[in-house]
């Protein structure tokens, strides 16, 4: 704690007194019922009250990742989870970074192409997958005229192959929160001073040496920022294939699974449960996911961050 | 230990987006550039085409072809989106909700950060770990379901705010931009008979403006776009926002896309508005924000 | 500037608490259903539709609001919605307050909506997939859990169920003997449309047997037309177009689920084979290419237009065919599975959308009005006629298009598979093998029946094998 300078005795608690509403909201909104979460996640509960509740211990998770052939397809689910991540971090960082760099030149029409790139955010999940599904219309869609008419080529778009289908919600995870990215991005380069960027081509340095040398490290804060929130948001999308696919055997991720379990809707119209607890566990399984990768990567990157910046 | 000091950082901070471009190697860059942003234009406006162009057909043509370009100008899918979706009360709804859980959240938020991001409460580290934990809280819809039931918020306004007074990103992105505000601010401000909450209210929040505006931004956005929580907490329909106004043009078989799609044109715009008028700030807002993480 | 922050922020937060205090001030009061009486419309009389003289005299009336909630689907919401009108016209101290959801959204604001008392009559679908005896482990379905939490109310004794046919109350609104739904409809799902131009043009009868469909399709082929179309791209169309398949090789669909589960019978058994080997022939020769990329609600549209020969789904389509060409000349016929023509003369399908009362519901003389109201014989058959439904009451006429259609089937309906089938904890996906056709290319990643047969039963028996 350092030296608290506006006052003394009874004053000394006004920051703390001050920051209790939003600590409070906090607790109650948000931490006190994933604790709830993970209590369940240890019981039997449906979430309809008035039906009994009983302990049942570690059961939920040995059905989720050991009992039959359902596991199969739970365990399934987690690696396509991270396929997901994988995929949609790595290239939606490396786009928006590019982008960011190429907006940050001062071209002409910056401000257009801004707006435009995080337009997609500003649209809201539903709206993304409802323009998709229609640019993706396999029979005379934008873009099956060029893939499949024009060039032939045999795609089926979400309504196709599984494979495929997971493949296009990943595209359109990227289009949609590029945006994002970009403009955190474009707020790293800016506190890389002019100077820096003239010196090196004084030196003689070429674009791609003047990227490596001075920008790039000058802009691992926003790097570590980034590559945080991208890791952990693909981890818990769902949404888009709930819009895109729907509940489609061979494309689950974890967030969607988590959430079809719990309210009923997993066969697709041949009868479903109230789950709560068994959804529970689901999810306690993806936090402790998202938990290990958060932590490590931020770890890792502050790391970084103190050896390269001080 | 880094060559750029946090008052290079700060008038950094505050330089304007439009750099005058480096004169000498760019042409051939420029063009370069130019292209590869037309091609990134074109990926993104295609889709939005889409919209547009989905919004402008009348109903019969959309299923003869959902994708062919609409022959005529077709604007009554605005008025009837317009009406039948109870347009200006189901907006005024979510206005007031976006706006007012916006600025409690803001307020609130600040005064979270400030203290975290100076270490003037005791476990600060640790409370600023409990922050980003949030990020990663498994959902837990049902456990709030029976919260909110209990404190006798259901079907209320209020209740259904409740929701939006935590946002753990925003708390992060204010802390990193706080951090790089200089000290000495305090030491004087604190030297001249400044009390803590006059401090933070008119000299840091003044200063914060660019950070406080990104957060505002996606903050709102995500109030705005919000449609399980209303589905589950908001049953009478004078309190649905313009989300829920929406469910008018969805089947269970089929949906009535064009006017769908008109209607969703129209909600856009106030969001949209929000981000083309505090563009500007969060550009150099989320700079020092991110430049701690 | 300082001070000007200040005042209009504090404006804005008083104005928006004061605008939401006031809001909650009468959200509190609503839940115990004391309301000043809403502005009535002018007392229209409903053309020929008065209440019976039997309701009790209007003395004593208090204000009532009552709520009712069903999912989205527009002729039932704009049928609803007029009824309401109707209601409210006979009913002036009852206001019906009346939400709808998407049908994804259905059993998520079921359970909140009951478990919160906030809702008088709810929209269900017929009970189904009760756990059965011989399915051990199973977790009880929504509706079982509501009825055990004591969220439904009794509906056993009043007079309005007797409105409707036994089966009806029995099979899809009875639970333990006691009645808690009464279910408006049903639907069938294993027939197919045909275009009736398209056949006579082309000279081909109506196929009565698996062979004469085969036949059929390839003269369509052959004069390029297509012979099927289905809505892929939803994915579940694309298998309920094949429970007809199912259908023709097993008729009694529930003793079909018993034998799976007690080993009697197997998706790779020889007999079975035969199953998946139709099911690739329609999903890889019948439907057309392309069919992956149809919208479930384009499909209609799609075979309107004429393009294609036949279109297998189930009823609730019959509108949308209507709207999208009303000149158009189609028909209804069971999808002919087997290779025998007897065989081919069920129709499969469920029961759609039914009532039920919230059992903590403080409005209970209201709510069972309101009931009673819906189930009489004329509002019923305009209800029917509106959407499309098979009737569950037995005076009411099939006066639709689509009920004409499949009139002559009648007497042989039955409740299909899917409103059967419960997974054992621990089956792989694949154990669901009424689902198969849609596994298949282009639509799935199979391409070899028998493969694909054994890898259902292999995933059945997963979970079979870690009961107790």
């Amino acid at each position: 704690m350092t030296q608290y300078l506006f006052g003394t005795s009874w004053k000394r608690w006004l920051p703390f007194l001050f920051l209790l509403p939003g600590l409070l909201a906090y607790f109650i909104i948000a931490l006190g019922p994933s604790l709830a979460t993970s209590v369940f996640s240890l019981t039997d509960v449906s979430g309809i009250p008035g039906i009994p509740i009983n302990w049942i211990g570690f059961e939920n998770y040995d059905e989720f990742l050991l009992r039959g052939l359902a596991s199969r397809d739970n365990l399934a689910a987690i690696t396509r989870t991270l396929i997901f991540m994988f995929f949609v971090t790595t290239i939606q960082f490396t786009l928006g970074l590019v982008v960011a760099l190429l907006l940050n030149q001062g071209l002409k029409g910056t401000r257009y192409f801004r707006v435009l790139f995080f337009m997609p955010v500003i649209l809201g999940v539903t709206i993304q997958g409802l323009i998709w599904t229609l640019f993706l219309y396999p029979l005379g869609g934008p873009v099956a005229s060029i893939t499949n008419d024009f060039l032939g080529l045999n795609l089926g778009f979400l309504g196709g192959p599984p494979r495929e289908a997971f493949a296009w919600v990943i595209v359109v995870q990227i289009w949609a929160n590029m945006g994002i990215t970009m403009v955190i991005f474009l707020a790293g380069l800016q506190t890389v001073p002019e100077e820096l960027y003239e010196v090196a081509e004084i030196d003689g340095a070429n674009t791609w040496e003047i990227f490596r040398n001075v920008t790039w490290p000058l802009i691992t804060p926003v790097v570590n920022t980034n590559l945080i929130l991208n890791i952990i948001g693909s981890l818990q999308a769902w949404q888009l294939f709930l819009v895109l696919t729907g509940y489609k055997a061979g494309t689950q991720v974890m967030g969607y699974l988590v959430y079809a379990e719990g309210f009923g809707q997993t066969s697709g119209g041949a009868g479903a449960s109230f789950r709560q607890g068994y959804a529970a566990a689901a999810s306690m399984v993806l936090f402790v996911i998202v938990l290990v990768l958060g932590l490590s990567t931020q770890f890792l990157v502050q790391r970084r961050e103190r050896r390269l910046l001080g | 230990m880094s060559t750029i000091t946090s008052d290079e950082v700060q008038s950094a901070a505050t330089t304007t987006v439009e750099k005058p471009s480096r004169k000498r190697k760019i042409n051939w860059w420029r063009i370069l550039s130019y292209l590869v942003l037309l091609i990134f234009a074109i990926v993104y406006l295609g889709p939005l085409f889409m919209l547009v162009n989905t919004s402008l057909k009348t109903t019969p043509d959309f299923f003869k072809n959902a994708t062919s370009l609409a022959t005529s100008l077709n604007f009554d899918n605005f008025v009837e989106a317009w009406e039948k979706a109870s347009f200006p009360r189901l907006l005024l709804n979510s206005v007031i909700y976006t706006a007012v859980s916006t600025t409690l959240y803001i307020i609130t938020a600040i005064f979270v950060a400030f203290p975290l991001a100076r270490g003037l409460v005791r476990g600060h580290k640790f409370l600023y770990t409990l922050f980003v934990i949030a990020l990663f809280l498994p959902a837990a819809l049902i456990p709030q379901f029976q919260l909110i039931l209990n404190l006798g918020l259901y079907n209320n306004p209020v209740g259904y705010m409740l929701f939006f007074l935590v946002n753990p990103i925003g708390i992060i992105i204010l802390v990193g931009y706080i951090r790089t505000l200089p000290r000495e601010l305090d030491e004087s401000a604190a030297m001249d008979g400044c009390g803590y909450f006059r401090f933070v209210w008119q000299i840091i929040i003044p200063l914060s403006r660019p950070a406080i505006a990104t957060v505002i931004v996606l903050h709102a956005i995500g109030i705005w776009n919000e449609l399980i929580l209303p589905t589950i907490y908001l049953t009478s329909e004078e309190y649905f926002p313009i989300t829920r106004g929406l469910i008018v043009f969805q089947g269970v078989y089929g949906s009535d896309w064009p006017t769908l799609a008109a209607a969703v044109m129209m909600i856009t715009v106030p969001m949209l508005i929000l981000f083309l008028f505090l563009q500007r700030h969060m550009i150099s807002g989320l700079t020092a924000g991110a430049v701690k993480g | 500037m300082n001070k000007t922050r200040w005042l209009i922020v504090t404006i804005f937060v008083v104005f928006g608490l004061l605008l939401v205090a006031c809001a909650s001030g009468t959200a509190t009061e609503a839940p115990p259903a004391e309301q000043p009486p809403a502005e009535q419309p002018p007392a229209e009389e409903p053309p020929a539709e008065e209440p019976p003289a039997e309701e009790p005299p209007a003395e004593d009336m208090e204000a009532v609001t009552l709520r009712v909630l069903t999912w989205q689907n527009p002729p039932t919401v704009e049928f609803v919605e007029a009824f309401n009108e109707k209601f409210e016209a006979a009913h002036p101290n009852i206001t019906v307050d009346y939400s709808v959801v998407n049908a994804n959204d259905i059993q998520t604001v079921t359970q909140t909506r009951l478990t919160a008392n906030d809702i008088d009559v709810i929209a269900m679908f017929g009970f189904a997939n009760a756990a059965q005896p011989f399915m051990s482990e199973v977790e009880p379905q929504a509706w079982q859990q509501l009825v055990q939490a004591g969220l439904l109310m009794d509906l056993t004794g009043q007079p309005f169920v007797d409105n409707y046919d036994e089966a009806t109350i029995r099979d899809a609104g009875t639970v333990d003997g006691k009645v808690y739904q009464v279910n408006l409809g049903r639907v069938s799902y294993s027939g197919t449309y045909y275009n009736k131009d398209l056949f006579a043009e082309y000279g081909v009868e109506v196929p009565t047997t698996w062979d004469e469909l085969v036949a059929a399709c390839e003269t369509f082929k052959e004069n390029d037309i297509e012979c099927m179309t289905n809505g892929g791209a939803d994915g579940w169309p694309i298998f309920v177009g094949a429970y007809g398949l199912l259908g023709a090789l097993y008729p009694d669909q529930a003793a079909m689920v018993e034998g799976l589960w007690t080993g009697e019978l197997k998706w790779d058994d020889p007999e079975t084979l035969e199953l998946w080997e139709k099911y690739q022939v329609y999903a890889q020769e019948m439907l057309e290419p392309g069919t992956s990329g149809i919208a479930g609600d384009a499909a209609p549209g799609r075979f309107a237009s004429g393009a294609v020969a036949m279109f297998p789904n189930g009823v609730w389509y019959a509108g949308a065919i209507e709207d999208s060409e009303p000149d158009f000349e189609w028909g209804y016929i069971p999808f002919p599975g087997s290779d025998n023509a007897e065989d081919n003369q069920y129709l499969f399908g469920k029961y759609d959308m039914g009532w039920a009362i919230a059992a903590n519901t403080p409005n209970e003389e209201a709510a069972l009005l309101y009931l009673s109201e819906f189930s009489e014989p004329d509002n019923y058959q305009e209800f029917v006629n509106a959407v499309g439904f098979i009737p569950t009451q037995p005076g009411a006429t099939l006066d639709t298009q689509v009920g004409q259609e499949v009139a002559p089937y009648l007497e042989n309906f039955l409740v299909g598979f899917e409103q059967f089938w419960s997974a054992p904890k621990g089956a792989g996906q694949w154990a669901n093998g009424s689902q198969g056709a849609a596994w298949f290319q282009p639509f799935g990643e199979w391409d070899d029946a028998a493969a694909l047969a054994q890898q259902s039963q292999a995933d059945l028996q997963a979970g079979l094998d870690t009961l107790e």
